[in-house]
């Protein structure tokens, strides 16, 4: 059978690609010293830490210690969620560019990629200090780093509306606020409404984690446990935290395709 | 007087919906103790931060950082390379366009959700503690969150495929693995590449702070510094950081637009 062969440029970028990955994995793990005996017994040693898990903690004890914390970092996922939602609403249409000046949208825009670079955790040490260890350290930072990336979703939202409604408005002698109002928020809420959630869904997983720094929430207790080789104790937080983490991302994910689909009509 | 058709009523969603948010969100700011007030007054005291933040000591940051900034970008070119890799075959079991058992692909998608659902550095205390402080753990930790991800993304490109391509396999009397083989895995190649350089990008970012809880790379840098509020080195580590960050996105894009 006759079958065209692959143009040449294609067949070297292939073979060029396969042996930059191979060799960066050989170089990765040689650097990082990772030899065949660490990996193969890797899952030996990962079982007997799952091993001394089970049976779990769940004495009253247990329980009364960890629900609390569990549910502070929900607590800290959707307060920092909200800070970043509320300020990130309108500093998007300060960056959209069909709503602001040039040089407004390009200035904020900046702005909110400089927030977005630093990572939660970063924040969050940088801001211990000031506020304390505690919940509202970690609800700061996640507001803060929310506040970059709901902003920069935002306004890539705002940039993509239908231009038909505005004009309308236009002609009919609206003004500007008008066509912010009656035009471009109908729009574009329910998109940026799904992203808030999808946000709060990041910044849950996020708030287990701060507590590794003391600012708040289930990952303090985590790291605890496993400092002082409580590893019943320490299965029952993580447990826990899946279980969280499963429940509230399936009403998040409802709720979110319920705004984006709308109302399933049974016919 | 215009006939304006009457606006229907709004639905469940909005009427209990919205009430309830706001009530959660007052209690929510409640319970993490949000206040305004002391919020200021602490605000006063932010010199102990900012005056070191803002008199970065470079001469110590070129010294001390290097080693641990190239063992961060070996954790995530490993990790996010074994990862993906690992994903591939997963994501055909976790789709209904590729694995016809229903409850083999319940398993798989099940197992799927549940690595999502543990956080990077919950993975990087875990791997600490199995197999040791070290960047061994790191990687690990990195595998299962790029695993993750990956799993997520490609099997619901896989589940959008176009069935024609697989039709034509069957039609020829291909087994099952051979139609995957032919006409479902050429079809999502260049999705998996664009995943494959987006959770790269997300690894560099996530292997930062996995020094953190002792997972090896730069963050272990920044936490020995951190405990003794050293801002000064701090600062101009996390300036390294950021270029780093940014030069490598800037590569994986040029890569994005070379080969896609």
């Amino acid at each position: 059978m006759n079958i065209p062969k692959q143009p040449i440029s294609q067949r070297i970028l292939k073979y060029t690609l396969t042996t930059a990955i191979v060799f960066a994995s050989l170089w990765s793990a040689a650097g990082l010293e990772i030899t065949i005996e660490r990996i193969l017994d890797a899952p030996r040693q990962i079982g007997i830490l799952v091993g001394a898990m089970f049976p779990l903690d769940t004495s009253q004890e247990a329980i009364d210690r960890i629900i609390p914390k569990v549910f502070e970092s929900l607590f800290i996922a959707w307060a920092g969620t909200v800070i970043g939602a509320i300020i990130s609403f309108p500093v998007s249409f300060l960056a959209a560019q069909n709503v602001a000046v040039g040089a407004v949208s390009r200035i904020t825009k900046q702005i909110l990629n400089a927030i977005r670079a630093f990572p939660e955790l970063i924040l969050a040490f940088v801001f211990l200090p000031i506020t304390g260890l505690g919940a509202f350290t970690g609800t700061l930072a996640l507001g803060i780093h929310s506040i970059g990336t709901l902003g920069k979703l935002s306004s890539e939202v705002i940039e993509g509306i239908d231009e038909g409604p505005l004009e309308a408005i236009k002609s009919s002698g609206g003004s500007k606020i008008n066509e912010l109002i009656f035009g471009v928020i109908p729009q574009v809420m329910p998109t940026i409404t799904s992203y808030w959630l999808y946000r709060f869904e990041i910044n849950l997983r996020a708030s287990a984690v701060l507590g590794v720094i003391g600012a708040g929430g289930v990952g303090q207790e985590l790291i605890n446990q496993l400092r002082f080789r409580d590893f019943p104790r320490a299965g029952t937080v993580l447990i826990c935290t899946i279980a969280l983490v499963l429940i509230a991302d399936a009403i998040s994910a409802s709720i979110r395709n319920r705004i984006i689909q709308g109302k399933v009509v049974k016919s | 007087m215009i006939n304006i058709p009457k606006k229907p009523p709004p639905s469940y969603l909005v009427t209990i919906g919205i009430p309830f948010a706001m009530l959660f969100t007052v209690f929510s700011f409640q319970r993490v103790g949000f206040n305004l007030q002391d919020f200021r007054e602490n605000l006063a005291n932010r010199a102990i931060v900012t005056d070191p933040l803002f008199n970065p000591k470079w001469s110590w940051a070129w010294e001390n950082t290097a080693d641990a900034m190239v063992e961060t970008v070996q954790i995530a070119i490993l990790a996010s390379i074994v990862g993906c890799a690992l994903a591939l075959p997963l994501s055909f079991y976790a789709s209904r366009a590729t694995n016809l058992n229903k409850y083999s692909y319940f398993l798989y998608k099940s197992f799927l959700n549940l690595v999502r659902t543990i956080p990077d550095l919950f993975w990087a205390m875990l791997f600490t503690v199995a197999v040791g402080i070290g960047p061994f753990a790191g990687v690990l930790a990195l595998i299962m969150f790029s695993l993750a991800i990956m799993g997520k993304l490609l099997s619901e490109t896989i589940d959008s495929i176009d069935p024609g391509p697989m039709e034509a396999a069957k039609a020829t009397g291909s087994t099952h693995n051979q139609t995957v083989f032919t006409s479902a895995l050429p079809q999502v190649l260049p999705n998996f590449t664009a995943y494959f350089l987006y959770i790269f990008e997300l690894c560099i970012r996530a292997s930062v702070i996995l020094g953190l809880v002792g997972a090896g790379g730069v963050g272990r840098i920044i936490e020995t510094q951190r405990i003794f509020l050293r801002f000064d080195r701090i600062s101009p580590i996390i300036v390294i950081i950021l270029v780093v960050v940014i030069l490598i996105e800037q590569f994986s894009v040029w890569i994005r637009r070379r080969i896609l």
